[in-house]
């Protein structure tokens, strides 16, 4: 019995000892908590922070970004981040600031190291007047940059050096997977521009891969919304086959568009129609990333 | 066909080149617009009626001729035919470091009106949030939306009874934590003025005769304390149960009754509290434009009134009052852009006046609105609703036919659970 209760006894000191070795090590301590808003800007907070971030995304990737709520389970998870990864440009603007605002957490307001908004680094295009005759159009310019390589690299850049400054120890760590992920994405946009040689003209529905398909070299044919954000009519949709009538193309448009224009335009022209997701998988890595885009680009080069 | 190579050019910006979104007007500015038209089978009265259905608050008994009008402030009443209801002004910025600030007027065509004010604040630490001015509380779930968010043209019967048109709102301070937990779980608490309500915490203005009544308490009058709970049940459901309750500490009232065989006015004088239970639970679809989304949320309240005659043979003797609300609600996303509305809501399940010899028991009354709401853009939506309410001690349904038109300019509207 007696043995029992001193075994008893070393085994819990032991337990304290390992917490308390754990709670004072600099490594375990320097965790930072991230969230981001859409899986392409998780894959980048995971790749860029490694092993001292812990990612978590609020936008599944078969969703609009657009048009999400502010939900509670959101609020909580950014109540407890000690940085915030959005896409910007008004993309998360319905919910994210009322989320961040309901989180009770000053880190990450607006303005503050622990707010990361993508497109404030970037040159972004189709920047315009806030004309909503026009649809629903961002004066920052087009928020959908998240297929593009090129910019990704950017933004992982600047990711870089962010978690650099939040999280000094590892500064080097931080720039270094930058530099690193920088590069591999320079490299999968050289590989993407010569497969795409050749590929058919896309007609999409939403302004979503226009900075893909610019990257690329192929110029696209249309948009099936009359008007971003605005679903087609019927004429709108008779007008656009007669117009593409005898041309080559093919459709791409993602899992949460309604179907029913494209499907009877890919019939009407013959063409192709590809569902297709503009987001990588959720808790994605560089690899998703990577199979997402080689996606897109074997679709329009079949 | 080649694209400029300026175009594909990226920037190579270590530091951010342009505001971030959320800055951009300084402050933000939005107006909503709201219109209405509305016919019913009661010669215009249907609005006016259902905020005035039999229960403790007085609107029981036979209406005198000319008798004063309890509420205070703005009625939300409906005339058949056109109607422009308010149009409500928003600005909102950070006012420095410490603070954000908000202020909601609401312009109608007779007047205008602070419908809210209020600072945030921005940094306080551990998740405490102070707000201060004047608000919507934080009690319950439809409490502190604005009429422009309802899924429905008008107030739920239960807030209505209870509460007033436009639910609990009042100057006041509001104080909560969000704890840094696995689980969404806030607290809060208010203290609140108190000084215009019309249903909960009423002082009556300058009655016609001397009811024995005190002099109005200052305030801060009413204390209210919330707690919302939320589970993360991942990216398709979201689920909120809450509970509040609330203490009015004087609440007056003027009640008409007969008394050995004379009719006499009574003043009464005493406090208030209330509590209440919300549910709701919405399902986020995968398709366009909100097709195959539903919200279903469900709100019980109960009023509790502890008043003493002040007046007349009876002074002294205690009078209580008993009633409660329900309302449960659903919204389906029928189509792209198209949401259907149904809902049930009642007050007065238990509606029950005990005076010193008797209980004087009102039956409930009770409601059926179904509503079809189409949305052009998430910038405005235009809503065809029909109910049919059956008043107690009325023996004629009162059916009521709305079509509102809605829209907002400037700043992007939050979207908010």
């Amino acid at each position: 019995m007696r043995k029992l209760l001193t075994d008893l006894r070393d085994i819990f000191i032991k337990q304290w000892l390992m917490v308390a070795i754990l709670l004072s090590s600099p490594s375990a301590m320097a965790e930072l908590n991230v969230v981001a808003t859409t899986t392409s800007m998780g894959m980048l907070a995971s790749e860029v922070g490694g092993d001292h971030v812990t990612v978590k995304t609020l936008v599944a990737p078969d969703r609009d970004t657009h048009y999400l709520q502010a939900k509670p389970s959101m609020i909580i998870a950014l109540r407890k981040a000690d940085l915030v990864v959005s896409v910007g440009a008004s993309l998360e603007i319905g919910w994210l600031p009322a989320a961040i605002n309901s989180s009770a957490n000053p880190n990450i307001l607006d303005g503050k190291p622990g707010h990361f908004e993508s497109a404030t680094f970037l040159e972004l295009i189709d920047k315009g007047v806030a004309d909503r005759s026009q649809g629903d159009v961002h004066p920052e310019g087009n928020p959908h940059f998240n297929l593009d390589p090129i910019r990704m690299a950017e933004v992982a850049k600047a990711l870089g050096e962010r978690l650099a400054s939040l999280d000094k120890d590892n500064a080097g760590q931080y720039r270094k997977k930058a530099e690193q992920l920088a590069s591999r994405l320079s490299n999968l946009n050289q590989e993407l521009v010569k497969k795409a040689v050749g590929a058919k003209s896309p007609l999409m529905m939403h302004k979503d891969a226009n900075y893909l398909w610019l990257r690329l070299n192929v110029p696209i044919l249309g948009y099936i919304e009359p008007l971003p954000g605005i679903p087609p009519t019927a004429s709108h949709i008779k007008k656009l086959a007669d117009t593409l009538a005898g041309k080559e193309g093919i459709i791409f448009h993602a899992p949460f568009h309604s179907a029913s224009g494209p499907k009877r335009l890919a019939e009407t022209l013959g063409w192709e129609r590809v569902v297709i997701p503009i987001e990588p998988k959720k808790n994605a890595k560089f690899e998703d990333y990577e199979a997402l885009l080689t996606r897109w680009v074997a679709a329009a080069t079949k | 066909m080649r694209y400029p190579i300026a175009l594909l050019a990226a920037g190579a910006l270590l530091t951010p080149m342009a505001q971030a979104a959320g800055n951009e007007f300084n402050p933000q500015i939005s107006l909503i617009f709201d219109g209405v038209f509305y016919q019913d089978n009661v010669d215009g009265e249907g609005v006016e009626s259902l905020l005035e259905v039999p229960g403790i608050n007085g609107h029981g008994h036979e209406e005198e001729e000319g008798e004063e009008d309890h509420d205070h402030g703005h009625s939300h009443g409906l005339e058949e035919g056109f109607n422009l209801r308010e149009q409500e002004l928003t600005l909102s910025a950070s006012v420095d470091n410490y603070f954000d600030g908000f202020v909601v007027i609401a312009v109608s065509e007779e007047e205008v009106e602070v419908e809210e004010a209020y600072f945030v604040t921005r940094s306080l630490p551990n998740g405490f949030t102070v707000k201060g001015g004047k608000f919507f509380s934080g009690i319950g779930y439809h409490n502190s939306k604005h009429v422009h968010s309802w899924d429905f043209v008008d107030q739920n019967l239960a807030y209505g009874a209870l509460l007033g048109d436009h639910g609990l709102v009042d100057k006041g301070l509001q104080l909560t934590w969000l704890p840094s937990t696995s689980t969404y779980a806030l607290f809060g608490v208010e203290w609140l003025q108190g000084s215009e309500q019309e249903r909960f915490g009423t002082v009556m203005e300058e009655p016609e005769e001397d009811l024995g009544l005190d002099e109005e308490e200052t305030g801060p009058k009413i204390v209210t304390a919330f707690v919302k709970v939320s589970p993360d049940l991942g990216d398709d459901h979201a689920l909120q149960v809450g509970a509040w309750y609330a203490q009015a500490k004087q609440d007056q009232q003027e009640l008409h009754h007969e008394h050995d065989g004379d009719e006499e006015e009574l003043g009464l004088e005493g406090d208030a509290s209330m509590w209440g239970l919300e549910l709701v639970y919405k399902l986020d679809s995968t398709e366009a434009y909100g097709a195959g989304d539903l919200t279903v949320q469900a709100e019980y309240l109960m009023q509790n009134k502890d008043w003493e005659i002040m007046n007349g043979d009876e002074a002294g003797e205690d009078v209580s009052g008993e009633q409660d609300g329900f309302y449960l609600q659903t919204v389906y996303g029928i189509a792209p852009r198209w949401k259907a509305g149904l809902r049930y809501d009642v007050t007065g399940l238990t509606n029950d006046l005990e005076l010193p010899e008797e209980t004087e028991s009102f039956d409930e009354s009770d409601r059926i609105s179904a509503a079809v709401t189409f949305y052009p853009t998430e910038f405005s939506f235009i809503r065809l609703q029909y109910a049919t309410a059956d008043i107690a001690e009325s023996d004629e349904n009162i059916d009521q036919v709305f079509l509102q038109f809605n829209y907002s300019l400037g700043a992007h509207g939050a979207h908010k659970f």
